[in-house]
């Protein structure tokens, strides 16, 4: 499946050591490969691994503070850290274009775009303005931005994150660049806009013979885009080998876990429930419009009807902008639908006045989306996770600090953690206190507003592991709001496909990934970058290019 | 609606320059209407204070007659209203000249004050930010950063006292501290009110350099002492800017230095514009001590005076006025903000 | 924080070291001003005008006489009399009303905003002089004048913060713990929002008292034969043209060493408040 590999190197890391210097561990720590002409080598790791380090160091850029301490970077034979200064401005964005993660920061955002790119290629090159203009506009064309010549003219803040990180790779691609590092580039992008944009990435350097390092911590990229992976642990490199020899079976232990970690679980099985039971939550023709009547008007929620049995755990799926969050908002009377009901164990909760409501939060809680922010800076997590038996259910201190522990014991975290602040945790552990936050008053039912996004692969693997083992211990309900199809595989017992504040599709998890019946199902199934073949499906980005 | 439509086809900055233009209306009568309320709370007898304290209750009962005072609130408010719409802002019984000549003989002379100091102070306290972001550790940034103490911390009518110690009594550098031109040369026809423009206009070489030079200490007085907080929110904004993701991509794209500053600084031109159109604004008011010590004869010293008389229709014509003239600095620094942000909705 | 962590984050700054000397000299200048100054800092002595600095008169005398370093001493009280009042009646009630403004989006606050944008933007001297006018020339006059001046500042500070936080999705979370409104404006949303008031304590504290000083300066605040040393300065203004230098020069020191000591003081506290910026950390960078 590999194109042919030119032999002669492009890029040559040779034991490049970053660090601070001095009894610090380094950051870097002998960083040594290789890469060709036509190759994409993947590099993987996890957060703090040094990844995106290595794509700066690469073009002699260290953060302040960091050293190169040893080893050196050629790219065509001469070393990087050779270079003068004007030399090494000509390679940064000349001979090595850099396109990185969350496009929208990495732009200008009082420039019009086309201007940005057209900055780019006269840094390099000795040409006029209009000309530069015209070849950024023919480069958006090859990029896949409709319309061009008015997209050359709008701001960052015009753009959707898509086209954004299209710009992005247009600055790259401009001044036709010999070496591509590409550092988490499609990092947060909606699935099916990422599955688009690789595809279009990895065709121009294929097609122009580019050498690219494509970083990413996620291995279904890898295995769909690239040649060679490497993997990094702690700033060193353990391990180099072709993706397909690496997918068969790691020769380290690390990057078996990785690997493990990135595959999905099967579903658990509850107890199928008898008909009759009620459903503990039900949504009818839930509508949701924001804007006045003389402002534009979103329709958020267009209609949406749901419901979750006791036991049960629904996903709603979609992509950003589809309403889903929305209607997790609704569930928990955050905000209003426009029109529609919601019951709650049967009674209709729509209406209830906040003072109303309030019993029955204490059995519907939220798990929100990013961890850090959803709690209280200035709270200790002894206060953040006790925060409802003090709103709640009054108790006796000793009383409270007993469930305070006892809760964090359920989430698998030592009770030492009850007087550290949350900018004292890792981002797991402080999703793990959302959790525990949100278990606190034994809810019945529990909204995880994606759970697993913005996680390392491991810490997503832990974070999964542990809401199957709460909810098949507590036996709760769970609704599952995520655009993240490996966690759904692994959690939800039945899935609603939402576009546009409409459910299009809605069935059992098992029949929805089998055989997706709506065209818009199946384009988000296809987007999906496993690590593994599903059962029944082979679709796969650098097989349909090599084509 | 074809009229959004149409609204929608203008190009982005009328849009702004019509939305600010077609606020300050009535933001100019709400700023008159509170003006009336807060200068009528003043206690004294406005007539008694004119005719003085000899005089009868019945000239002083015509004269509130004469000057409306004896009628109604709304009914004093209406008047009030039609003649300032009329450009009437009534007589001071102390200089026994109409309220608008006085404010307009003096303005100039607080505006050309106010305004050399606020472009004085733009130009030190930017280029001063960028170096010192840019270079940090530098000289330029040491230097800054214990200006940027300090410089809070001095009264400005104290620097004037210093300046005028060392640079005119010690030094005899500067021109004596009493007024905007030598007493013995002839001021330059009016046109502008500006001495310095006059001059020019007028070929008038001596009065030119009379002016600027008796400028010279009142501006580098009002720049040094707002020169501090100036730089200190240029700094963070443009320090935000500077070391922002976007910048940092620039550079790994090989974009020269030079260029990346000039972004950067872009960028972080909104909170600059905001803060200088504040500090104009306050200026207004605060330079009455250093017009005060310079004998400058401006429009501080001559609402000072006001107050101090009891003078209702001055006082009244001085914060309309002053009003007026922060609103339109105001509205000049919006229209400068959402031009400089593309971001912002209009 | 306790005394080994907060000494250790004092050696490493010396800008705050030197603040809070400055301020030790503030207060024992107010506690024990009868024993420092030899002379009664109200006493004029026809006899011993405008003498220069030296001899029994460490700073001089003014033109009536009165010993000028009796009167820096003592003025101390008077003018941190004046900015501590109107400082802490404006926090008292310029906090509560950010606060609601912030969270309340409504018609009314809007109309609150309006009323400080013109407080704000009316000249400050002209205010003071006019309010002055009114309520007498008494130290308690300059202190409203401030605190009109402080309110809308502080409520402004507060509501920026408060607009900036109540999106958070903490906040969200909170209501799904049973939180009310009031829970959450004063117990969520206020502690986050404090941290840059509290160092707008300080910074106001300084323009405070450069605020009554120029306020006495121009004749609209304190009256003689008080000791303020905005009202010394403006005593020596004269002088200083003919060359006298010492009337305006001491108590204008005293004016910039106060306001630095503040604003030091604010420097240290920004940093002191930040939870992010504290000493022992074991963040690890996730």
């Amino acid at each position: 499946m590999h194109a042919p590999l030119d032999a002669t190197p492009l890029l040559e890391l040779d034991g490049l050591t970053v660090g601070i210097g001095g009894d610090a561990a380094p950051i870097l720590n002998a960083v040594t490969c290789t890469l060709r002409r036509n190759e994409i080598l993947g590099i993987v790791g996890e957060t703090g691994a040094g990844k995106s380090l290595l794509t700066k160091a690469v073009l002699g850029l260290v953060p302040e503070g960091l050293r190169v301490l040893g080893g050196d970077v050629r790219f065509d034979g001469c070393s990087v850290f050779d270079r003068r200064n004007e030399d090494l401005r000509d390679l940064r964005g000349g001979k090595i274009g850099l396109i990185g993660t969350n496009a929208k920061a990495l732009l200008d955002p009082v420039a019009p775009v086309g201007r940005q790119i057209a900055r780019v290629l006269r840094a390099h090159a000795r040409v006029g303005e209009s000309e530069a203009q015209s070849r950024a506009i023919a480069l958006l064309r090859e990029v896949g931005i409709t319309d061009p010549e008015r997209r050359a003219k709008a701001y960052p803040h015009e753009l959707s994150g898509g086209m954004a990180q299209r710009v992005v790779i247009a600055m790259a691609l401009v001044t036709d660049p010999a070496v591509l590092l590409a550092d988490d580039a499609t990092l947060g992008l909606d699935a099916t806009v990422q599955a688009q944009v690789l595809d279009m990435l990895v065709q121009r350097c294929r097609r122009r013979g580019l050498g690219v390092m494509l970083v990413t911590h996620d291995l279904g990229i890898v295995r769909n885009c690239c040649d060679r992976i490497a993997v990094m642990r702690e700033g060193e490199l353990i391990e180099i080998e072709n993706v397909d020899a690496f997918l068969r079976g790691p020769r380290q232990a690390y990057s078996r876990s990785l690997l493990e970690a990135a595959k999905a679980r099967p579903t658990p099985s509850i107890a199928r429930h008898t008909a009759s039971e009620r459903p503990l939550l039900q949504a009818e023709k839930l509508v949701k419009i924001y804007g006045g009547p003389f402002t534009h008007q979103v329709r958020a929620l267009d209609g949406v009807d749901f419901s979750i049995r006791p036991r049960e755990t629904l996903a709603l799926v979609g992509e950003s902008g589809s309403g889903k969050t929305t209607a997790g908002q609704c569930v928990l009377r955050l905000t209003n639908p426009t029109s529609g009901r919601i019951l709650f164990d049967g009674e209709d909760v729509t209406d209830l006045s906040a003072q109303k409501f309030k019993p029955w939060r204490r059995r519907i809680q939220m798990v929100f989306q990013e961890p850090y922010v959803a709690l209280n800076p200035r709270w200790r997590v002894r206060d953040l996770i006790g925060e409802s038996f003090r709103l709640l259910d009054p108790m006796s201190r000793g009383e409270r600090e007993r469930r305070i522990s006892a809760l964090l014991d359920a989430v698998h975290l030592p009770s030492s953690l009850a007087s550290a602040f949350p900018h004292e945790l890792s981002a797991g552990e402080q999703k793990r206190i959302g959790i525990a936050r949100a278990l606190a008053t034994d809810p019945d039912l529990v909204i995880f507003d994606e759970p697993t996004t913005a996680l390392d692969i491991r810490v997503r693997a832990q974070i999964i592991d542990l809401i199957r083992d709460l909810q098949s211990r507590r036996g709760m309900s769970a609704l599952f709001i995520t655009h993240d199809l490996n966690s759904v595989r692994s959690l939800a017992h039945n899935v609603a496909v939402m576009l546009h504040g409409r459910i299009v599709e809605y069935r059992s998890a098992e029949d929805i990934f089998a055989t997706p019946r709506e065209a818009y199902t199946r384009k988000l199934l296809d987007a999906e970058l496993p690590v593994e073949d599903p059962p029944g499906r082979a679709t796969n980005v650098s097989e349909a290019i090599a084509v | 609606m074809p009229l959004a439509a149409t609204w929608h086809r203008l190009p982005r900055f009328v849009r702004i320059i019509l939305t600010r233009l077609g606020m300050i209306v009535p933001q100019m009568l709400g700023v008159t209407l509170v003006t009336f309320l807060l200068v009528r709370l003043l206690p004294g007898d406005p007539a008694r204070l004119i005719l003085g304290n000899f005089a009868t209750d019945d000239s002083i009962k015509a004269l509130k007659q004469h000057l409306g005072l004896d009628q109604s609130l709304p009914v004093q408010m209406e008047r009030y209203l039609i003649a300032v719409l009329h450009g009437d802002l009534g007589m001071s019984p102390f200089t026994s000249n109409p309220v608008l000549t006085d404010l307009a003989q003096r303005a100039p002379a607080t505006l050309e004050l106010i305004g050399y100091a606020m472009i004085l102070t733009v130009i030190a306290a930017v280029s001063l930010a960028v170096i010192s972001v840019v270079r940090p550790g530098g000289i330029v940034d040491v230097v800054a950063r214990i200006y940027g103490l300090v410089a809070g911390a001095i009264p400005d009518f104290w620097v004037a006292l210093l300046l005028v110690f060392f640079l005119f009594h010690i030094l005899g550098w500067a021109p004596a501290p009493f007024g905007r031109i030598d007493a013995m040369i002839n001021a330059p026809p009016t046109i502008t009110g500006f001495l310095t423009i006059d001059s020019v206009i007028a070929g008038d070489r001596t009065a030119f350099w009379s002016a600027a030079s008796r400028l010279v200490l009142p501006v580098l007085t009002i720049a040094i002492v707002n020169t501090g907080a100036l730089m200190k929110m240029a700094q963070t904004s443009f320090r935000g800017a500077y070391q922002s993701e976007f910048v940092n991509h620039m550079r790994l794209c090989g974009v020269p230095e030079r260029r990346i500053i000039r972004s950067a600084l872009r960028n972080a031109l909104p909170p600059i514009i905001s803060q200088t159109s504040f500090i104009t604004g306050f200026l207004l008011g605060a330079a009455v001590l250093v017009e005060t010590i310079f004998a400058w004869g401006g429009l501080g010293q001559y609402a000072v005076q006001a107050v101090v008389n009891s003078d209702y229709a001055a006082i009244q014509g001085f914060v309309l006025v002053a009003s007026a003239f922060v609103l339109v600095v105001y509205s000049v620094a919006d229209i400068l903000y959402e031009l400089a942000d593309p971001r912002i909705q209009v | 924080m306790n005394v080994a962590k907060l000494s250790a984050f004092l050696l490493r700054r010396p800008g705050a070291l030197i603040g809070l000397a400055l301020l030790l000299v503030q207060i024992v200048a107010i506690l024990f001003a009868p024993y420092i100054a030899s002379f009664s800092p109200t006493d004029a002595d026809p006899l011993s005008s405008t003498l220069p600095p030296g001899g029994e008169h460490l700073f001089g005398t003014d033109e009536l006489g009165m010993d000028i370093f009796s009167r820096v001493v003592f003025a101390t009280r008077v003018n941190l009399l004046i900015s501590f009042t109107a400082v802490f009646v404006s926090l008292a009630i310029g906090v509560p009303i950010g606060v609601v403004i912030g969270f309340y989006r409504g018609f009314l606050s809007t109309v609150v905003l309006r009323i400080f944008d013109f407080l704000q933007s009316f000249p400050i001297f002209v205010l003071g002089m006019a309010l002055v006018a009114v309520l007498g020339q008494e130290i308690w006059s300059v202190a409203i004048v401030l605190t009109l001046l402080f309110v809308p500042m502080f409520a402004r500070l507060v509501r920026a913060e408060v607009l900036s936080q109540r999106e958070r999705p903490f906040i969200a979370a909170a209501r799904c713990a049973g939180a009310n409104d009031l829970q959450i404006m004063f117990q969520h949303i206020l502690p986050n929002a404090m941290t840059p008031v509290i160092v707008q304590i300080s910074i106001a504290i300084g323009m405070a008292i450069l605020l009554t000083a120029g306020l006495s300066f121009i004749g609209a605040g304190v009256r003689m034969p008080s000791p303020e040393w905005g009202l010394m300065v403006s005593n020596g203004a004269q002088q200083m043209i003919l060359g006298v230098w010492w009337i305006a020069l001491f108590p204008g020191i005293a004016i910039v060493l106060s306001v630095l000591c503040f604003a030091l003081l604010a420097d240290a506290l920004r940093d002191l408040t930040d939870p992010r910026l504290q000493g022992d950390r074991r963040a690890r960078t996730a």
